[in-house]
């Protein structure tokens, strides 16, 4: 299961720093769950990954007003780009895992329909890994990381 | 599902007067869907309001800690909403394609068994009618089941007070350790 660590808060601390603080712990947690995530025989990498995504568009999403906002509409459309394609890669997993679990309960005669429909599932999940692949290299070359550690600089500096 | 607007969000505001603010906003959007949300028929109400769910529950995991010690508990119970409201949605995204799947099989096999019923012995999906068919049986079983425990948990909230409980929360402040 996805790490999410804890991130004290303080409810008279201005909002933007608190923004700031927490979109840049979500957002060291996204990459920080990148290592072999295109590794289809661990499905828990992508998992993580996805949970860790998922995190990192909410907040960003809660703190909106907080953060510069021609910057923050790009880096926010790129986080859930790579999102999207992290859904397209995990979907795929878990249905196979379903049916998998599904097959082990039900008679034999019932099971041939369920391994073609897993065959097809595994064409799915290898496009969506084809499609992850491309959304984790944009991420590299656009430095998304490091744009969020910019916006969330940004949000500070507006305070100030 | 767009969210609702949150107007008067202030950056240099306390955190806990701008997360009480979101955090009102997204709990009467999440109570909005019901009782629309009663009718199993309802496949797009059900999923926004998970997706509701999802937003009140990433709001008070973050911020939970400014308020009263209801939004605590208030985050479980989101998260359980939220978990039954997904297992209800994958029953729901899974049904049609398991039926567009059993179609393409049957159209492969109509275009080369002939008119002659014998001609079904050499329709090559024709073994995996069985498991398909039993999977869209056990889909809407689960269906059925999972929606019966979602009233169920939403009566439950109700009866213990769960959204005035969290809007009276959000407005208590939680005092600082340092």
């Amino acid at each position: 299961m996805a790490k999410q660590t804890d991130i004290a808060v303080d409810a008279f601390e201005p909002f933007a720093v608190a923004g700031a603080r927490i979109v840049r712990r979500r957002a060291d947690e996204l990459f920080a769950a990148e290592e072999n995530v295109l590794d289809t025989t661990d499905i828990e990498r992508v998992h993580d990954m996805r949970v860790a995504s998922r995190r990192l568009r909410a907040v960003l999403e809660i703190f909106a007003p907080c953060f510069p906002q021609g910057d923050f509409k790009t880096a926010l459309r790129d986080v859930k780009a790579l999102a999207d394609a992290l859904g397209e890669r995990r979907d795929p997993d878990v249905h196979i895992e379903d049916m998998e679990a599904f097959e082990r309960d039900i008679q034999a005669t019932n099971r041939p329909g369920i391994d073609k429909l897993v065959a097809r599932l595994r064409e799915r999940q290898a496009r969506g890994n084809e499609t992850l692949a491309v959304a984790l290299e944009h991420a590299r070359e656009s430095e998304l990381h490091a744009r969020l550690h910019s916006l969330c600089d940004g949000a500070l500096e507006a305070l100030t | 599902m767009k969210a609702r607007q949150v107007k008067g969000l202030e950056p240099e505001g306390t955190l806990g007067d701008n997360a009480e603010r979101i955090v009102r906003v997204r709990l009467d959007e999440l109570c909005s869907f019901m009782p629309k949300a009663t009718d199993p028929k309802e496949v797009v109400a059900l999923h926004d309001m998970r997706i509701a769910a999802k937003r009140l529950r990433y709001v008070l995991e973050v911020t939970g800690p400014c308020f009263g010690p209801y939004a605590a508990s208030a985050v479980k119970l989101v998260k359980d909403l939220q978990d039954l409201l997904g297992e209800i949605h994958d029953c729901d995204v899974q049904l049609p394609e398991v039926d567009a799947f059993l179609h393409e099989l049957m159209e492969e096999d109509a275009a080369v068994a002939g008119e002659s019923p014998k001609g079904l012995a050499k329709a090559p999906n024709r073994r995996a009618y069985a498991g398909l068919v039993a999977l869209q049986v056990h889909l809407r079983a689960r269906r059925r089941a999972l929606f019966e425990q979602f009233l169920e948990l939403w009566r439950d909230y109700e009866r213990k007070g769960f959204s005035a409980r969290l809007a009276f929360a959000v407005s208590e402040r939680a005092q600082s350790d340092e």
